[in-house]
């Protein structure tokens, strides 16, 4: 089945342990024994941010990695800042998805990302598009169509406040403009004040959802 | 409740080392009980030794028991050359090489938000005012060709390039009497991207 490795880290002399991420089964750690020793199909395709094909077994919380191989190309051509954001959807991943839970139109959204990182220049729009999708794939969907407290649709050029867990809600001192919740909602055209608001407002909801602790991918961007 | 005997709790305690299980820990208790005792003791004096005294060096971050160590506080070493890597058996494993005359400086780790590494926990906040004394003329990144050690590099380099350092990265390719058949397409890719003039 095809698998996004989360994260990785060592595990006794020549074994890792992967986080995976796959369509039917959601996220689970699974160990790949012995890997670190085998100079053929090694290591180095089970990567960060690269498409891999995996079969698993065992019941338990973690699985057996049994065989794996390269979906793909097997290169990561994240660079750079776009490299610090593939961190950046990884933290989010692990941190707010739960562990087995299916969830098969995430983990396109999450192929697609990490394209469109490789591609775009705007960095800033293919993350605030993740974080819309991501939110609703948890089932925190934004609500970016009606305002929650008259039930109106929103208005364009009216500013609106946005209580977590509660919806758009107008008022003279808001901080994000109707056409931003549209375009959230929709095609995702936004102009810059657009995109920091839709910062604005998905650091403040995933910041609800995250609790106390902030995310360590963020120092990356950081002091400079 | 009674204290474990002796025997148990030496068993317990090698069990700290890397790769020794239940088994093996057995095995050294009573290797060093029945045929070795003074190897033993010299060993417990050793490591008491070292635990107390062996620290990082100011400079680099490699372990040593001085302030410097000895390659900081070799003056035949290239100062204008720093090299970065992760561990110190990276150094090692460079100064056997004995390609290389100049400084190190050692991370501990890299970066891996996910494990909660950021640029504080692997010593940034100690390369940077080597890299603005302005001795160092280029900065070798030598982090492994991991996304991880990628990542590092990166942040090192941009870090470096604002103070006028020139930054280099180690080549990742073929390893020598290696087989191209055999050598995976990510390091065939960067083998020849990076190809040279012949």
């Amino acid at each position: 089945m095809p698998a996004f490795v989360l994260h990785r880290r060592a595990y006794s002399n020549h074994s890792l342990l992967v986080e995976l991420f796959t369509p039917d089964q959601g996220r689970f750690p699974a160990i790949a024994r012995g890997i670190m020793k085998r100079k053929r199909q090694g290591s180095g395709v089970l990567q960060s941010f690269l498409p891999v094909l995996v079969r698993c077994s065992g019941r338990g919380e973690v699985r057996n990695l049994n065989e794996f191989e390269s979906a793909g190309n097997t290169v990561v051509a994240l660079q750079g800042r776009a490299l610090y954001c593939g961190f950046y959807l990884n933290e989010l991943l692990i941190r707010l998805l739960p562990r087995d839970d299916p969830h098969q139109q995430l983990f396109q959204v999450y192929g697609e990302t990490l394209n469109a990182l490789v591609d775009s220049g705007d960095i800033e729009l293919v993350l605030r598009r993740f974080e819309v999708r991501f939110l609703e794939a948890l089932g925190f969907g934004l609500i970016l169509d009606r305002d929650t407290e008259m039930g109106e649709p929103l208005k364009a050029n009216q500013l609106y406040d946005y209580p977590v867990e509660h919806g758009p809600v107008a008022t003279p001192d808001g901080f994000i403009l109707g056409s931003t919740l549209l375009a959230l909602g929709g095609d995702f055209s936004l102009d810059s004040q657009g995109l920091r608001q839709a910062r604005t407002l998905t650091r403040r909801v995933l910041a609800h959802y995250l609790g106390g602790r902030p995310l360590k991918s963020r120092e990356l961007f950081r002091s400079r | 409740m009674p204290e474990a005997p002796l025997l148990d709790q030496l068993m317990e305690a090698l069990r700290c080392l890397p790769g020794v299980g239940p088994k093996s820990a057995q095995r050294m208790a009573f290797h060093l009980l029945e045929r070795d005792r003074v190897g033993g003791r010299r060993l417990a004096a050793v490591l008491d030794r070292a635990m107390e005294h062996i620290g990082h060096c100011k400079r680099c971050r490699t372990f040593t028991e001085r302030e410097l160590c000895a390659l900081c506080a070799n003056p035949k070493r290239d100062s204008s050359l720093l090299c970065v890597v992760e561990t110190p058996a990276e150094v090692v494993a460079i100064e056997q090489s004995a390609i290389y005359s100049g400084r190190y400086f050692v991370l501990g780790g890299r970066l891996s938000p996910l494990d909660g590494i950021g640029p504080q926990e692997i010593g940034l906040d100690r390369l940077e005012p080597l890299l603005a004394d302005g001795e160092v003329k280029e900065l070798i990144l030598a982090t492994n060709p991991t996304v991880e050690g990628e990542a590092t590099a990166h942040y090192i380099g941009e870090l470096a390039r604002p103070k006028g350092v020139q930054v280099t990265r180690i080549a990742h390719g073929v390893p020598l009497g290696g087989e191209l058949e055999y050598v995976d397409g990510g390091t065939l890719s960067h083998a020849f991207s990076g190809r040279r003039e012949y």
